[in-house]
This record gives C-alpha cells, structure tokens and sequence, in this order.
C-alpha cells in the first residue's frame, strides 16, 4: 500500500506542473485542461520523471489518454490507482 | 513585441541548430551547388490577390530585415551573424508569379517548379534567404504557393508563426513593424548553467553520438555521394477517414501525446523495407529527431532555429516487427530525455557556433563512416492549424517539404491539415528507383492504413 494519500498526491502532481513543467499564470487550477496549459510531448514525459521521482512509480505513456490528461485532477486519479495497484 | 520605431540590434547570432544548418549548405554547396532549402506550401482556393501579397512581402521585409540578412561571421572570427545593418540594404524576397493553367483538383499533383525551386544555389553571404513562387490557375479558381527558404531563417514551427504574421498582416490583425511574440529574436528558455557545466553536457552529448556510432549505419544513399543537385518530392495524402484512423492508432499505440513515434516507426520500417528489397545490410537505422525548444505556452520565436536533436538507433532486427520497434523508440527517448541531452545537445551545438563551419558534419561523417545519418524525419503535427484562410483565399491543404544533402538522401516530413495526414518524401534523384519508390510507398500504406 503507498504512503501518498490522494490529497497530498493531487497536491504534488499539481505542485509539479505549476511550478517546474508549465509556463502558467495565476489561473491554473487543479481543473485547468493540461494540454490547453501547454503540456506536450516533452513536457508529459518530464512530468512522469517527476512523478517517477516523487512516487517511484512509473506510469506508462500508454495509460496516458486524452482522459486521463484533461486536468491535473484527472491525472492524480491514474496515478493513485497505478499506487493502490489498480 | 517590439515596439513601432525602437532600435533593432545590427546583428543577431546565429543559434547552435542554425550553424547546424549552415554546415549543411556549406555541404550541399560544395558537393552539388545548391543550397540547404526548406519549402512550405499553400494549396489556396479564390481570392487570392497577388498584387497585394507583393506589397505587403516587400513591406514586411522593409520592416524586418533579418528575411534579407546576408550571414556571416564578423572578421572571419567569432559566432556567425544574420547582419540586420546590411540586411536593410538589400532586395525584398523575390516573388515569382507563374500561370498554371486549369485549375487542380485539391489533391492534384503540385507544380514542377516548386520542386525544381529546392535544387538553385541561394547565398547565405548575399543574403538570399527567403522567396516565393505563386502558381494562378485559370479564371482566378485556385493558388498554389511555395515559400523556400534557407533552412537556418525558420525551423518548421517558425516557418508556420512567419506565414500566420504574415497573414494577421494582410487580415490588418497585425502591423508589419511587430511581431506576435517578444522572443521573436531572443534565445529560447534553456536551463541556467556555468561554462563548465555547459562543456560537460556538450562532451556528454558527444560522447552519446560516438556510442551510436559504434554499430555500423548505411543510409539508401551511401557515403559521400556527388551528384549534381536533383532533389524531388513527393506527397502523400491520406483521405479523412484514413487519416482518423492513423491518428487514433498513432496514440493508442506510441501516446496521445507522443504519436511521432509511431509515424517515425512506419518511416523507419519504410526505409528497411527498401534495403530489404535491395539486398543491402544497413547495419543499423540512426534518426535524429528535432525537438522544438521554443517555451512553452507561448507562440513561440520565428526566425531562427530553435531546436535540439534526439538520435535514436535501431537493429534491423527491432525493425520486424512495428510495435517492439516503437517499444524500442519509446525506451530510447525516454533514456535520453533522462540524460539530459535535449539540453546537452543544445549546449553542445552552441559551443560549436565558434567552430569552422565543416566541424559537423565532418565529426558526422567521420563518426558514422562517412554518412550522416539514415535519414532525416519531422513531424510537425497540426500544420497552420485553426486557419482557415490565407492572404484571402481558402486553406485547402499546405505541408513542408524538409531538405535533405545528397547523403543520406531522404527525408520524411508528417503533418495534418484538416483532419487529412500528408507524408511528404523528399529524396535525391537515384537514391530511389522506381521499383523502390514503390515498395517504400507500400510500406507506408501498409503501416499508415492497412496496419491500422
């Protein structure tokens, strides 16, 4: 069982993309559209090396739908369940 | 966005990639008197007005020197320049208007001259960086337009923010003296580090390409072919439904976000399939990959270019079969991106600026046994997405077309327009036969659309 509750693992995942993978102003929010934010194809790798760092899990490109990616919301979902090994 | 009147620099430095690039015309030059030419095209439908796209290539060329800018190192020494000052001093881009005849059909094959355009010799030192070739069809119906340049004034991305400027001129968005983004001259966002650490990632960097180079690599082209300049192209163009189900089996299979490795994959297995047919071993398959390095969430900057390279290198074995090969492409970016060599790759090439031109691709060559890589690859994604019109007329369809030296001799560039995948193939004379340009064509078809 992973010691990240899903708050702190929102709270990081979002902590991640504000601060050290996306160019965003003040309007981001834990519902902002990840690709209308500027996540790309270097930026969405970047982000599960940090993730990777942080949670030592590795969440594979595969799972990375256009669902799972809407908001950093939707990704801390994937990511939990990939935790509570789902 | 600078302001109507301030004072532009007199020079601006070339970045790394655009040395790069430089090395490559200096290549091409010197083995078959042409240039490094890029070429995007504008398939248009009425409405065009050639007399007023004339006047406003011309002002905008009065206002941005940097599209007339013969390059050069100052003294002979030093990091070459775009020389903005003698720029001003120099001609617009020249504009050639040429009668079509019947109006295409939009999947009509493009004019002759726009290929013929890529084989002239166009001076970096006079300053012949930018022109264009209009194509009217009878009775005003249609428009076909190519921009080539040479390659080092805009990468791909910058090439489609020049066309949307240009164009948010013509619609009065826009005033000729600004442009839509304040980095448009500035160097793109890279990590801070000190000269050490900089040398340190460049020898990294170094150190990764002579470790690909250990496996034995032939391009379609062999080492150091001279033959006179004869660059073709061809273009494929997928119909919508076709396309839909590409782009879904390109995410599903590589990513949502990284479909480039699929099509990279397909283009890889293209190639193999042509040394398959042709007996040849090709040791191994070396791509590199360009990685746009513009900020994100901005526009982005639109002269110059504003890359870094991921290589990758694949067995023939990994080839076989296409989804362990995008497995296998998926792993190495992955590898890469941990080591750092986006940026190592930058500040390698930045560190080169200094260097005599040749440096490059002779390290290439002598790297790589005389080649430089198998082929040259680009996806670019949404080409001039969300527009619509152009200068007036209806954007029908529209590509690049990528340059390629006569070794290794192909490129393949992917990109969308409205909905509709185009795969462009630039490629050498007598790099492909016929018989071959036929199997390479089929394997496409194979991966693209019978594979998905």
């Amino acid at each position: 069982m992973s010691e990240w509750s899903r708050d702190a693992l929102g709270e990081r995942i979002f902590q991640i993309l504000r601060d050290d993978i996306l160019s965003v102003e003040g309007l981001f929010s834990p519902q902002s559209n990840l690709v209308d934010a500027g996540l790309d194809s270097l930026a969405v790798t970047q982000l599960m090396l940090a993730i990777e760092e942080s949670t030592g899990i590795w969440v594979d490109e595969s799972l990375l739908t256009p669902e799972n990616l809407e908001s950093a919301e939707t990704l801390t979902a994937l990511v939990h369940a990939q935790l509570q090994g789902d | 966005m600078v302001a109507p009147g301030a004072d532009r620099p007199a020079r601006v430095r070339l970045t790394g990639a655009d040395c790069f690039l430089r090395a490559f015309d200096a290549e091409i030059a010197r083995t078959n008197g042409a240039s490094h030419l890029s070429q995007l095209v504008l398939r248009l439908g009425p409405g065009f007005d050639g007399g007023r796209f004339r006047a406003l290539v011309s002002e905008a060329a009065e206002a941005q020197p940097i599209l007339r800018a013969p390059v050069r190192r100052k003294f002979w020494l030093g990091a070459p320049v775009f020389d903005l000052r003698a720029g001003r001093s120099r001609p617009a881009p020249p504009i050639d208007e040429h009668d079509g005849g019947d109006a295409p059909d939009v999947d009509a094959p493009f004019p002759a001259r726009f290929e013929q355009r890529l084989n002239e010799r166009c001076s970096l030192r006079r300053g012949e960086l930018l022109r264009f070739d209009v194509v009217r069809y009878r009775g005003d119906a249609a428009t076909d337009l190519a921009m080539t340049w040479q390659h080092l004034l805009f990468d791909g991305s910058g090439s489609e923010h020049f066309v949307r400027w240009l164009d948010a001129c013509w619609r009065g968005e826009q005033r000729v003296d600004t442009l839509p983004d304040p980095d448009e001259l500035a160097s793109p966002s890279a990590p801070e580090r000190s000269a050490s650490e900089r040398g340190r990632a460049a020898r990294s960097w170094q150190s990764w390409l002579e470790s690909l180079a250990t496996r034995p690599m032939r391009s379609l082209a062999g080492p150091r072919r001279r033959t006179p300049q004869a660059l073709r192209w061809d273009v494929l163009t997928l119909d919508g439904s076709d396309s839909e189900r590409v782009v879904a089996a390109a995410g599903r299979r590589a990513g949502f976000l990284t479909p480039m490795l699929f099509y990279l994959a397909v283009a890889i297995r293209a190639h193999h399939a042509v040394a398959r047919a042709r007996g040849l071993d090709a040791g191994s398959y070396v791509v590199p990959l360009p990685v746009n390095l513009r900020p994100r969430g901005t526009a982005g900057a639109v002269f110059r270019s504003h890359v870094s390279l991921l290589w990758f290198q694949v067995l023939p074995d990994q080839v076989e079969d296409l989804d362990e090969l995008i497995g296998a492409l998926k792993a190495q970016r992955l590898a890469a991106i941990k080591a750092g060599h986006i940026e190592n790759g930058t500040d390698a090439m930045d560190f080169a600026r200094f260097a005599p031109t040749r440096l490059y691709t002779h390290m290439a060559r002598r790297a790589f046994g005389g080649e430089l890589c198998s082929f040259f690859f680009a996806y670019t994604g949404e080409f001039l997405g969300r527009l619509e019109s152009c200068f007036g007329a209806e954007l029908r369809n529209g590509f690049h077309i990528a340059p390629v030296p006569p070794s290794p001799g192909s490129c393949v560039a992917m990109s969308l327009r409205r909905g509709r995948l185009n795969v462009t193939h630039a490629h050498q004379r007598g790099v492909f036969s016929d018989a071959e340009q036929s199997v390479f064509r089929d394997s496409l078809l194979a991966d693209l659309v019978r594979g998905t």
